[in-house]
């Protein structure tokens, strides 16, 4: 049974790692969903309206490319605004866990 | 559940929004299942790991109305808006409906009042000049103005006013949205 705490976790951290994803390399959704299921068990269906956020908040494009087989294939890029929400995140991110953590591991 | 089956009851629950975002949504999908194909999986598995199809349209479908009142600041965006959130489950709706209904209540009763105002400061306009008030016609006139005047502003401080609410309802809908929640619970 899934705790609240786990839920709001991983709900927090869903775009940022979809950022972070997208800063490594632009890359289409079901690359993304497969990675991201793997990593943190969520639904892979979740990525799509969550895509869809993105692109309506302008912190990401699409462009499409021609795929050997089948239709040409939707790719997600950071905008400018993309790549600057990411680096706060980031930046955030960082100071607030090693903060966590020194209390956590304090506790053992 | 087959391929055929999530689509149909996606498509089910996103009816209702523009058909090229329909047409969008179910291509993604649409992707996501012949990709899964390519990976060696099946239509169940893939369907299984996507999750409940009507849950993922209401979803889809509160992010599109969202945007649509984010880029047209309507009477009827701001409703769908407000019913999108609310659709969500997100939040709590045994709790938020009384407040709502108290705050939209204010809301409309101050609309009525302003528009009150505005009509009573033109009836001063037109007929106080006419009637034998003190200070003579120019203060009759001018008092109507300045009646008109300020329910004007009253409205236009009352609409910025439910702007900022409906803002910070979808925003703070955004916030609950439970995506992960089926995801977690299967």
């Amino acid at each position: 049974m899934p705790e609240a705490i786990e839920i709001q976790l991983k709900k927090g951290a869903l775009e940022l790692c979809v950022l972070a994803l997208l800063h490594q390399q632009d890359n289409y959704a079901y690359e993304i969903a497969a990675r991201l299921a793997d990593a943190i068990g969520m639904g892979e269906g979740t990525i799509y309206p969550l895509m869809r956020r993105l692109q309506t908040d302008g912190l990401v494009e699409t462009y499409l490319v021609e795929s050997p087989a089948g239709p040409p294939r939707k790719y997600y890029k950071l905008s400018e605004a993309g790549k600057r929400s990411f680096i706060s995140q980031q930046t955030a991110w960082n100071l607030f866990s090693s903060a966590v953590e020194d209390i956590i591991g304090g506790a053992k | 559940m087959t391929r055929q089956a999530f689509i149909a009851r996606l498509r089910e629950g996103l009816r209702g929004l523009p058909p090229q975002a329909v047409t969008d949504i179910i291509a993604d999908y649409d992707t996501h299942f012949a990709d899964g194909a390519a990976a060696g999986r099946t239509e169940a598995e893939v369907a299984d790991a996507l999750g409940d199809p009507g849950r993922l349209a209401r979803e889809l479908r509160a992010e599109s109305t969202l945007s649509r009142w984010r880029e047209e600041r309507s009477p009827s965006s701001a409703a769908a808006a407000v019913f999108a959130v609310l659709g969500l489950g997100a939040i709590d709706i045994l709790i938020l409906l009384p407040i709502l209904m108290g705050v939209g209540g204010a809301m409309f009763g101050f609309a009525i009042a302003v528009i009150a105002v505005f009509f009573a400061g033109g009836v001063v306009f037109a007929a106080g000049p006419f009637m034998d008030l003190p200070g003579g016609a120019p203060a009759a006139l001018l008092a109507g103005l300045g009646l008109m005047a300020g329910a004007a502003s009253g409205g236009a401080i009352l609409s910025l006013i439910s702007i900022g609410l409906i803002n910070a309802l979808v925003w703070y809908g955004r916030l609950h949205y439970r995506l992960l929640k089926p995801a977690l619970e299967s």
